[in-house]
């Protein structure tokens, strides 16, 4: 059971969250069959550090992205996915 | 009676009743089972697994590996609970395991005789022919003479929880390490959590002869203990099992209270920055032929029973303690109990063997000079070493590594949240015990930066004893719990088994519920000695959790039967319970399923509810739908990226049916649009999909596509829903006096009004219809739910306003071949699939839309949605069929070129009708098929039709 900095709510427990995947960018959606199949089937997952998405289901639903040792289950940085402030 | 007559940790001014296998007896406060059957003079408490030889108690911890017992209380009875890990209670029964008729003349223990042909191996080599015969005979024979004691399958009445603690420094044991971790992290001002699996804090402290500070070592252990409980900043938690480490620093432990039954427990999920394993060392068996007779003790566990329970084990004891210093331990405690010491051997001598039926009565060995002694006794004290508990530290997939310093598998240095200390890392003496648990505790505090760094030295693991015991030929037990001898351990080897991994799974070495505990240092080393290999090259076999056995309930807790979820019941629960509904549950909710009248059955209840809606008036509830308000200036350019149909024309006060897909292509959820104002737009999910389609906005809106000025709020639970269908919708409508004009001309299909009811109820009306028939959903905040299900259900008294549920919905949908999720949606379709192709948009980018122009997503003989009806229009189609062109053959077999979905009989129809999926279904328009049911044992002929059996045109949705 992971403990996951949640850049908004801090330090959480991983049952708090539901997990999205690795953090991929994606084509744009006017792009065609071929450059979508490569980019959404043929990624490549090897033992290490790897961004993935987060939704702090249990908390604040937001989503985030957290560098994960996929080794060694350390987390190296999480952050919000975008610079946009939100203004209340 | 075997109790001394003074001393131990027991409380002699109570008495505790138990049974032993039906005989009376009885123990103090304070015993363990294990100490009170020594008490009362008995050894004997089991027979071997394979070869049912008699078995006494080994040792004094959760190592044991014989004194496997069923513990039955009032809450049931407990298989295979080890002796030393049982707190007495007064009435418990215990019962002896695996042997027939009885413990002391066990028919099994015949098997032994042959012993030698019951090698490892033994299975595999004997019932592999003939072919067919291990189903069929060999199974059934070993399975029911397999294993230890039987799983009392009775309902558990015992209660069982599951709590959170959070501290600094979780210590893991309480002995002079733990002891000393914890009073030091606790001086310094940290939150300390100490879990100890025994019910008294002390460790080795208990049975010790030391004196720290001057003080008898028991006596310092006890004012730790006291101290310790009295700090703010200190949990104490004594009868906790720390079982498993997991990542970043998370140990789950069960802890089994003092008050109630054994079986009742708490699984503690403790989360510490830092955590102290103090877990200490387990004492190494010697191994030697017979060495597993009633009798035969491991040291420490004797000076336990002696010094803790008072409790003579024996009056004539043998000593084969391989370490100096604790062989003089030993007889000193064997002296204190005025327990005569016959012999004590020396390293270097060759024990050839022991005797004795049911209990150990001599024991023949050879001096290093070659000289034969013997002796008659009726206890031996063996110890050979000791091994660090390092397991929770291994589980975390680190390897220990074998050091021939200590003869022991040893972990390695850690920077890591466990730190093992003490014992657990080979320290021995309770001098450096006492100093390790002070260093680690200093090193993790000031990683913490709650003290400063202190350059403490950190003592050097105790070596082992120079030299050990000899063993001659013979039965030597290396695993006495799953009767594995040095001969087994050889003939792996010798067969190829040669891996530590296989030679485990070949032999049994280290399974069971010990894990090998006891065994394991001795398997590696009677594994260097066969072959000549190095033992720091052998390694060891993978170590998971639990620690020891954790019984499922503890893991469970409190979630079974209708704890294991939160039950949701929709704003109109109450008002339908008025209305005599019978709920059944969907998914998370407590959803309305049928409404019977008196006397009515649940089929005669469906059929009437469906006619009544075709025909006149019904009423549904429709709150689980998930509700999405969207707002913002680019709301429609969002939404229009997430849907596959276009609508960018949708005019405010108006709504649309929308399909969303998935990113590869595949639908993934239906519902409506709803455009409320300018850039405000409210959409709908499928009650299954309500969180996993909300997920997917936000995660389009937050990741995707941050540059859109788009607001997303889930009201899922803001409005109470409720439909009315039927022809005389609109009368009803009228009749709940709406402010807005809601003629068919000014409020047509497809629309969405605000407004009030009788000039008082807020809602939002929405002309939208699942069942085909004139329909408006009126929305109305949750808290208002009763009001308006009561002025419905009045007003619509005229009508003969049908209440439905769950089971008339799917007859509705199903009629109209509405998509259901799960069914009809099953994550494999397309919209084509679904005879949807035509909404998908041509001029526009939407999630989904490039991976659905993939080939195989494309082909036009894919399975698509068609209906099915009767051949000759009556017989019934059953359910879970699969399509065919051809009858079943002899075998019951069939070419299958689909399935169905759904299959009901239609009350307005007048007959059974279905949906399905079928290859190429669209082409096949009145083609005559076989729709076969192994489950229900039929075979229907069917016509494939349009997926709509009702009104195909839609003329009802319109007055």
């Amino acid at each position: 059971m992971l403990l996951i900095p949640c850049p908004h709510c801090g330090l959480r427990d991983e049952g708090e969250f539901t997990y999205g995947g690795p953090a991929r960018t994606l084509p744009a959606l006017d792009q065609d069959t071929q450059v979508w199949r490569d980019a959404f089937f043929a990624g490549q997952k090897p033992p290490g550090p790897m961004t993935e998405l987060w939704y702090h289901t249990s908390g604040c639903e937001s989503w985030i992205e957290v560098t994960r040792d996929t080794a060694t289950h350390d987390i190296l940085n999480s952050n919000t996915p975008q610079s946009k402030v939100d203004t209340p | 009676m075997t109790r001394l007559p003074q001393g131990g940790l027991i409380d002699r001014t109570q008495t505790l009743h138990f049974t032993f296998d039906g005989e009376q007896m009885s123990g103090h406060p304070g015993d363990t089972v294990a100490s009170a059957l020594l008490a009362n003079g008995r050894h004997l408490v089991a027979r071997s697994i394979k070869y049912h030889r008699p078995r006494g108690i080994v040792s004094a911890g959760l190592e044991e590996p014989s004194a496997l017992l069923t513990v039955t209380d009032a809450t049931g009875s407990t298989p295979n609970l080890k002796a030393p890990e049982i707190t007495l209670r007064d009435g418990l029964q215990i019962t002896s395991q695996n042997n027939w008729p009885a413990l002391d003349r066990d028919a099994g223990a015949l098997l032994a005789l042959g012993g030698k042909t019951i090698s490892a191996g033994f299975y595999y080599k004997t019932f592999k022919w003939p072919r067919d015969a291990w189903h069929k005979t060999y199974s059934k024979i070993i399975r029911r003479a397999a294993g230890h004691g039987q799983v009392d399958p009775s309902t558990n009445p015992a209660l069982y929880d599951k709590r959170h603690r959070k501290c600094d420094v979780l210590v893991i044991g309480s002995g002079p390490t733990g002891l000393s971790a914890a009073i030091t992290a606790a001086q310094a001002g940290a939150t300390v959590v100490l879990v100890e699996q025994d019910s008294d804090l002390g460790g080795s402290l208990l049975q010790s002869a030391d004196t720290i500070d001057e003080m008898p070592a028991r006596e310092w252990a006890k004012d730790a203990a006291d101290a310790l409980r009295t700090l703010s900043n200190v949990i104490v938690m004594p009868r906790t099992l720390a079982f498993g480490q997991y990542d970043h620093g998370l140990v789950q432990a069960v802890e089994t209270p003092q008050s109630g039954s054994a079986s009742t427990s708490i699984l503690w999920k403790i989360r510490a920055q830092r955590v102290i394993l103090a877990a200490g060392a387990i004492e190494r068996p010697v191994v030697f032929p017979s060495n597993d007779r009633p009798g035969i003790m491991l040291a420490n566990a004797v000076r336990t029973y002696i010094r803790r329970f008072a409790v003579a084990p024996g009056r004539r004891a043998v000593v084969a303690v391989a370490d100096e210093t604790e062989r003089r331990d030993t007889m000193a405690a064997l002296q204190e109990a005025g327990i005569d010491v016959v012999a004590a051997l020396q390293p270097g001598d060759k024990i050839t063997k022991t005797t004795g039926r049911l209990h150990v009565s001599g024991i023949s060995w050879r001096g290093a000079n070659g000289k034969r002694h013997s002796a008659r006794c009726d206890l031996i004290c063996m110890s050979a070493g000791w091994m660090p508990t390092a397991h929770l530290f291994a589980q975390k997939g680190v390897r220990l590594s074998f050091a021939s310093e200590t003869q022991s598998l040893r972990p390695p240095q850690s920077d890591g949240p466990m730190r093992p200390t003490g014992g657990a890392r080979g320290v021995l003496t309770t001098a450096d015990c006492l100093a390790d648990g002070k260093t680690t505790a200093h090193q993790v505090l000031a990683e913490l930066e709650m003290h400063k760094h202190l350059n403490l030295n950190q003592p050097e693991a105790t070596p082992a004893p120079a030299q050990g015991f000899q063993t001659g030929p013979g039965k030597a037990f290396v695993d006495l719990q799953n009767d594995v001898t040095r001969s087994d351990v050889a003939l792996a080897q010798r067969e190829g088994y040669c891996d530590i991994e296989l030679t485990k799974r070949y032999t049994t070495l280290g399974m069971g519920t010990d894990q090998g505990k006891t065994s394991w240092t001795n398997g590696v080393l009677e594994i260097a000695d066969i072959t000549g290999a190095n033992p720091e090259t052998i390694g060891h076999t993978t170590y998971r959790p639990p620690y020891s056995p954790v019984s499922i309930g503890a893991l469970i807790g409190a979630e079974v039967g209708n704890e294991m979820v939160p039950t949701r019941r929709t704003p109109f629960h109450d008002g339908f319970e008025r209305l005599g509904c019978v709920f059944q549950t969907s998914g998370d909710w407590l959803y309305s399923r049928y409404f019977p009248t008196a006397g009515e059955t649940m089929m005669q209840a469906i059929k009437r509810e469906c006619l009544a809606t075709r025909n006149s008036l019904g009423c549904v509830d429709m709150s689980t739908l998930g509700k999405i308000d969207v707002q913002g200036p680019d709301a429609l350019e969002f939404l229009s990226r997430l849907y596959c149909n276009a609508f960018a024309k949708i005019q405010p006060g108006r709504l649309r049916y929308a399909l969303m897909l998935r990113e590869d292509g595949y639908v993934f959820d239906d519902g409506t649009i709803a455009r409320l104002a300018e850039n405000h737009y409210l959409v709908t999910a499928t009650t299954a999909n309500s969180g996993s389609v909300w997920r997917h906005m936000q995660k389009m809106a937050q990741v995707d596509w941050p540059e859109l000025d788009v607001t997303l709020t889930s009201v899922s639970d803001h409005w109470a829903s409720l439909a009315i269908a039927g022809p005389n919708a609109r009368k009803l409508l009228t009749a709940l006096a709406p402010d807005f004009d809601h003629s068919s001309e000014a409020f047509p299909f497809a629309s969405v009004r605000e407004g009030l009811l009788g000039g008082d109820l807020p809602v939002r009306v929405f002309s939208v219809s699942f069942s085909g028939e004139l329909s408006f959903e009126i929305n109305t905040p949750a808290g208002y739910a009763d009001a308006l299900l009561t002025r419905v259900m009045d007003l619509g008294a005229e009508w003969d306003i049908t209440p439905y549920g769950l089971e008339t919905l799917d007859v509705l949908r199903i009629e109209k071949g509405h998509l259901s999720i799960g069914t009809e949606i099953d994550g494999r379709r397309t919209p084509a699939d679904l005879n949807l192709g035509g909404m998908v948009a041509r001029k526009k980018s939407f999630v989904g839309g490039a991976l659905l122009n993939r080939p195989a997503l494309q082909q036009t003989d894919r399975e698509q949605l068609v209906g099915l009806q009767p051949e000759d229009g009556e017989t019934s189609i059953p359910y879970a069929a699969h399509l065919s062109q051809s009858e079943l053959d002899s075998k019951g077999q069939a070419p299958l070129c689909g399935h169905l979905t759904a299959a009901i009989e239609s009350p307005i129809l007048g007959h059974s009708i279905a949906l399905g999926f079928l290859e190429n279904g669209q082409e096949r328009m009145g083609e005559t098929l076989w729709a076969h049911s192994p489950i229900a044992g039929k075979s229907v002929r069917v016509r494939v039709t349009s997926a709509c059996a009702y009104d195909p045109k839609g003329e009802r949705l319109h007055d």
